[in-house]
């Protein structure tokens, strides 16, 4: 069975506004943040995979395996600046994290 | 010919600029000897020149202005004019330095003294020989310039760099106005070239040429020292003596009448312009005499008279009589200078007291100073057979025999002056010469000093033969002038001989006048008299009708004033900081905009999304 | 010389390596010093030489017409940026004001200052860099380049070597300046961009750029925001007041080379760029300059006269002289164009004079006020007889170069625009008062206090006698200066 193209991006929008309202409703919490912005990279590697497949060009599935080091290098480090700030604020509220202000 | 007048130029400019450089450096002697051999040999040059004449000769020696049809080169112009002036300027301003050598023996500071000196020779003769306009307001304003800084000699004195302040920024006034024409006749004609512009007069309309010639005789009413402008004059006293006498007697200020003159085949086109320079010249006449009827101190007596003599001569230009106010302006150089020297001796010898009430009896004891003053006095005056007598009756002569009430006034006012004139003069001379006797300071410049008062008498005196009436076998400046005075009427010698017997009378009349109030035993009434509250009459003339109040109440406090409130009030306060103002309000808003980065990320998020959605939102608008 | 010898890029640079040779001696004060002076000298000299070009007549090869000497390369081709430097009468004389008055300002520095000496003429130097590329470019880009490089280093100068209130008068140049330059760059790029449109060749040459055809509406904006750059740089009413702020704080040097050269920048663009590449823009907005500029001369004159510290006293007589600038600019006929260059070149001699004159009262007393001096002529008569000659040149004395400049654009300007001219006839009379004021409280009377002061120094009387002897010539002769600015003067203004 083929999935139809368009079904699969509306799930992939479907996805990246999921991600985006996580980060946007839990602003405050850094860790509901890092697992929002981790939903839309995936809603996108899933867009890249199916163009992909639908012009049979391979270059979509090599940004997609880009991606997944890109993200585990990306949540590895954040992860590590999470648990660095925790530390230090004992907190992972970002509205604690204010020093950086104009 | 081209040699004399480079040389005429050259020597006097050299021995100021040397004089001005290292005079310090060098001897004392070795820099009198200089500045007054300057001036001799350009006195030498102008009398080689003058007989060597043989026209009207216009030498040019080099490129001055020259951008594109602006063209002042310099340039000069010998004509029967210029060259009786230079002669004349030469010689009183060589006899002068002498005078001065004597006068600044005591001085430290004379190598100043004697470069400017020169310099105003060097002025004044640029002045007096260019032939276009640019050029002479070099000379003008170069006269000016020496004035200036000869008036604040003493410049310690604040008073002193006070008076010298003001003649210089009142005589500027008038110079703008001469600008103005300058700059009016370059537009019409293109040129600047005084001849090329007489000659071009009549292609104006007449409203113009009025218009321009009013703006020179306000040129010439600053340098003259013509009502309104003539405050600075009788301040310009200050000055040391000699200085008096060279500038403000014998040659600077009656650089306005040689610019009538000069300028007269073209402004003469205007008969507006020609009343109102009569009626400036009358005016003045009898402003300066009423003036010189009241005042104390013996140089104002002078500065007032000569401002009165110069109306007289402005007056002989409203009429048209070139050669006349020419003769008057000659032989009143030599008398004034006479006057203004003898009143040096005076004022040396009274150990620098100029008040004429605290004078009294030098006659006797500075005879050789008595006799030159008193012909001085009587050319002044206008005592029959001295040269001030013919030449001051040639102007009237002019005056009288010109059409019209306005003309009639005018030799009316004129006569009632010359009354007033005589009286004044012998009013000095009583009070200066007679009476009881002062103790006097001798000494062996005074001597020098003295004999350079003997030629100029002389020629005060004897100066009418230059233009002798035409009953007496006629003139030698009316023919030498001949072909440029231009509207002069002839007349008959009964005439002539009427007229100058109506003058001799008034003169005569004032000199008994004088007598029957000064002379004598009442002369001690009038010292004594001196000394009470003067009546309001007395104290309006002495303060020269209160032109200085007036000019200090209505434009110079104002101008003070606003310089002030301009400055810190609008300059500072509302221009800079309104402008200030915006840059502080830029960083209050900014400061303000600031606050929303407030590091919080959660706001940045939200902010993003508003963001975002707003730009959605837009792009949807655009395509639905 | 050899046709191909980069002499104006010489011009430019040396100055700029000059630099560099100053940082190889930073170790000594004095080494410094001669290494700046020696290395100014040498500019001038280079500047004089460029004078025989002038001489030889003949333009360069490929030069537009009035153009003796040319240079020009490629730059940075992608977006038509070339190296493009030309040199004809007017910017020589502006060329050689700027070697002239750099020399001047190494001289009058040898002992004011004190701290950070290689640092300073370091900037000097680049400064002087800066101002002959603005003299010299007539790329748009390359101009604006050296517009905005030689601010940098005055904005240091008056930071770190002024006085007062040395930080805020600083940055009020520098933000009244670049403000004004902005606006001069959106003008240039739009300038750029609809150029490009019309001829599919895009480029910042001005003599390309003089052929694009803008409509009269946007043109008048467009020569708005070249107006308002160098009415800033000029400065024109009512943007003038950074000036007298700039002028008290910086130090003397400083002060020399804002009021002889920066303010001369100001009116080059306005002659060179401004009405060229908009003339009926700019003919339309000559009434406006006009107004500003005889509200300028009378303005500057008057608040002059209240002044009380003798720098700003300066100041704003520069406002009233460069007003005579503008008017002979905005007559834009060969008569007034002439005397608003000759009047550029005076009233840097001038001013510059009495800002060093200045200066070296200062070291002295440590005041600038007029209060504090008078009667100082017999203390000082060496330095009294020059302040008296500045101060008459600025008087606009004939015979004094002053004169020159201001009869020549008020004969040009009442040719053209009477009205004006006849506003700025005013200008000479108050001129006059504020200067015999000066003059008067600072040289005659009585001294008020008693002031240790000792005559000039050899190193103080030689700058000032050159400045004199520079004063005098140029009153006296100064038909040479006129025949060099005369051929680009008759291109500019269209006539034969």
């Amino acid at each position: 069975m083929i999935i139809p193209f368009y079904h699969v991006l509306i799930l992939a929008s479907l996805l990246f506004g999921m991600g985006l309202a996580c980060v946007v409703a839990w602003r405050t919490n850094v860790i509901m943040m890092l697992i929002g912005i981790e939903i839309m990279l995936n809603s996108v590697m899933l867009t890249f995979v199916e163009g992909s497949a639908r012009w049979g060009i391979a270059d979509g599935q090599l940004f997609a395996l880009m991606l997944i080091a890109l993200t585990s290098a990306e949540v590895s480090l954040a992860l590590a600046m999470v648990v660095y700030l925790h530390r230090r604020k004992q907190s992972v509220n970002t509205d604690d994290y204010g020093s950086m202000n104009g | 010919m081209t040699l004399y007048l480079a040389l005429m130029l050259l020597f006097p400019l050299l021995g100021g600029t040397v004089s001005a450089l290292a005079g310090r450096k060098l001897p004392r002697r070795l820099v009198e000897a200089g500045v007054c051999a300057a001036v001799w040999a350009s006195f030498v040059c102008a009398v080689l020149a003058a007989a060597s004449y043989r026209g009207p000769v216009s030498v040019e020696f080099g490129r001055w202005l020259s951008a594109f049809d602006l063209q002042a080169p310099i340039h000069l112009y010998l004509d029967p004019l210029s060259l009786s002036l230079s002669v004349m300027i030469c010689f009183v301003c060589g006899l002068i330095h002498v005078y001065s050598v004597y006068y600044m023996a005591d001085q430290a500071d004379y190598a100043r003294f004697f470069a400017l000196l020169n310099l105003f020779v060097f002025a004044m003769l640029t002045l007096i020989l260019a032939e276009n306009l640019p050029l002479l307001y070099l000379g003008w304003e170069g006269v000016g310039l020496c004035s200036y800084l000869l008036v604040g000699f003493w410049y310690t004195d604040s008073n002193n760099a006070t008076a010298g302040r003001k003649a210089f920024i009142t005589t500027r006034i008038g110079d703008t106005a001469l600008l103005v024409g300058i700059a009016w006749l370059f537009q019409l004609f293109g040129t600047f070239s005084i001849p090329q512009i007489n000659g071009m007069g009549f292609l104006l309309p007449h409203g113009i040429v009025t218009a321009i010639g009013i703006l020179f005789l306000v040129g010439a009413m600053g340098k003259s020292a013509q009502v309104p402008l003539m405050v600075w004059l009788p301040d310009a006293m200050a000055g040391p003596t000699p200085v008096s006498a060279m500038i403000h007697a014998a040659t600077m200020v009656t650089a306005g009448v040689y610019l009538l003159s000069r300028m007269f085949p073209f402004i003469g086109g205007s008969a507006v312009t020609c009343a109102a320079i009569a009626i400036t010249g009358g005016i003045t006449a009898f402003y300066g005499a009423t003036c010189a009827l009241a005042q104390r101190d013996l140089k104002k007596v002078l500065a007032f008279s000569t401002i009165s003599q110069i109306g007289y001569m402005m007056l002989g230009v409203g009429a048209g009589a070139i050669t006349a106010a020419t003769f008057h302006l000659l032989v009143h150089a030599f008398f004034k200078a006479l006057l203004f020297l003898g009143a040096g001796c005076v004022i040396t010898a009274m150990h620098h007291e100029q008040d004429i009430y605290k004078m009294g009896g030098l006659k006797d004891r500075l005879p050789l100073t008595f006799w030159p003053f008193l012909a001085g006095a009587a050319c002044l005056a206008g005592i029959p057979l001295t040269g001030g007598f013919f030449s001051k009756d040639s102007i009237l002569a002019a005056v009288f025999l010109k059409e019209g009430t306005l003309y009639t006034s005018l030799y009316l006012l004129a006569l009632l002056t010359a009354l007033l004139t005589s009286y004044y003069s012998f009013r000095l001379i009583y009070l200066v010469f007679f009476g009881s006797q002062v103790h006097v300071h001798t000494h062996g410049e005074l001597k020098v000093m003295q004999w350079v008062l003997v030629p100029l008498a002389l020629l005060g005196l004897f100066g009418g033969v230059l233009d002798l009436p035409g009953y007496l076998g006629g003139g030698f400046l009316d023919s030498f002038f001949g072909h440029q005075a231009g509207g002069e009427v002839g007349h008959s010698a009964a005439q002539e001989v009427a007229l100058q017997g109506v003058a001799a009378t008034l003169a005569i009349f004032g000199l008994l006048a004088a007598h029957w109030r000064y002379g004598g035993k009442s002369r001690v009434d009038r010292v004594r008299e001196s000394s009470t509250r003067p009546s309001p009459l007395y104290a309006f003339l002495l303060n020269g009708w209160y032109f200085d109040r007036l000019y200090h109440a209505i434009l110079i406090r104002p101008y003070e004033y606003l310089s002030g409130i301009l400055w810190e009030k609008v300059d500072e306060g509302v221009i800079d900081d309104s402008l200030d103002g915006m840059s502080s309000g830029l960083g209050i808003t900014g400061r303000w905009l600031g606050r929303w980065s407030t590091g919080k990320v959660s706001l940045y998020i939200l902010s993003f999304a508003a963001g975002g959605a707003v730009v959605l939102g837009y792009l949807a608008w655009l395509t639905l | 010389m050899p046709t191909d010898f980069p002499i104006l890029t010489l011009l430019v640079f040396l100055p700029l390596a000059g630099v560099l040779a100053l940082f190889a001696v930073r170790k000594s004060d004095e080494l410094v010093r001669m290494g700046a002076l020696v290395v100014t000298l040498a500019e001038l000299a280079l500047s004089v030489w460029a004078c025989g070009a002038a001489g030889a007549g003949a333009g360069a090869a490929g030069a537009p017409a009035g153009f003796f000497l040319y240079q020009d390369a490629q730059w940075i081709e992608r977006f038509g940026i070339r190296y493009t430097l030309g040199m004809d009468g007017i910017s020589l004389v502006m060329v050689l004001l700027t070697s002239f008055i750099t020399v001047i300002a190494v001289g009058v520095s040898w002992r004011g200052i004190k701290e950070r000496v290689p640092l300073y003429y370091a900037l000097l130097l680049a400064m002087e860099s800066g101002i002959q590329g603005v003299f010299l470019g007539l790329d748009l880009f390359l101009f604006y380049l050296f517009w905005e490089a030689m601010l940098i280093p005055m904005f240091f100068l008056i930071g770190i070597w002024g006085h007062g209130r040395r930080v805020y008068s600083a940055v009020k140049f520098f933000l009244y300046t670049f403000f004004g330059s902005l606006l001069m760059l959106v003008a240039i790029i739009s300038l750029y961009l609809r150029h490009g449109a019309q001829t599919g060749t895009y480029t910042f040459s001005l003599f390309e750029l003089i052929h694009t055809t803008v409509p009269y509406g946007t043109a008048i904006w467009l020569f708005a925001a070249f107006l308002f750059a160098f009415a800033i740089k000029f400065p024109l009413f009512p943007l003038h007041t950074w000036l007298p702020d700039a002028h008290t704080d910086a130090p003397t040097a400083g002060s020399v080379i804002l009021a002889s050269l920066l303010l001369k920048t100001g009116a080059y663009g306005l002659i060179r760029f401004g009405f060229p590449l908009f003339p009926e823009a700019a003919r339309a907005c000559a009434p406006l300059i006009y107004t500003v500029s005889v509200i300028g001369i009378v303005w500057g004159a008057w608040i002059a006269f209240a002044q009380r510290d003798m720098k700003r006293l300066v100041a704003y007589s520069s406002v009233s002289h460069m007003g005579f600038v503008a008017l002979g600019i905005a007559a834009w006929s060969p008569v007034a164009l002439s005397g608003a260059v000759i009047q550029m070149v005076n009233h840097g001699v001038t001013t510059g004079a009495l800002f060093a004159l200045v200066g070296m009262l200062d070291e002295r007393t440590h005041s600038r006020e007029i209060a504090t001096y008078g009667g100082i002529w017999g203390k000082v008569p060496a330095l009294s007889f020059f302040f008296l000659l500045f101060c008459m040149a600025s008087a606009g004395v004939p015979g004094l170069n002053n004169f020159v400049g201001e009869f020549i654009v008020l004969m040009g300007t009442f040719k053209v625009a009477p009205g004006a001219a006849a506003g700025a006839f005013v200008g000479v009379v108050l001129t006059l008062i504020y200067t015999v004021r000066l003059v008067q409280e600072v040289l005659f009377g009585k001294e008020k206090k008693p002031l240790e002061l000792a005559d000039l120094s050899v190193r103080e009387g030689g700058v000032l006698a050159v400045l004199g002897v520079a004063a005098i010539y140029l009153g006296v002769h100064p038909a040479p200066v006129l025949d060099i600015i005369k051929v680009p003067i008759a291109l500019l203004t269209g006539v034969k």
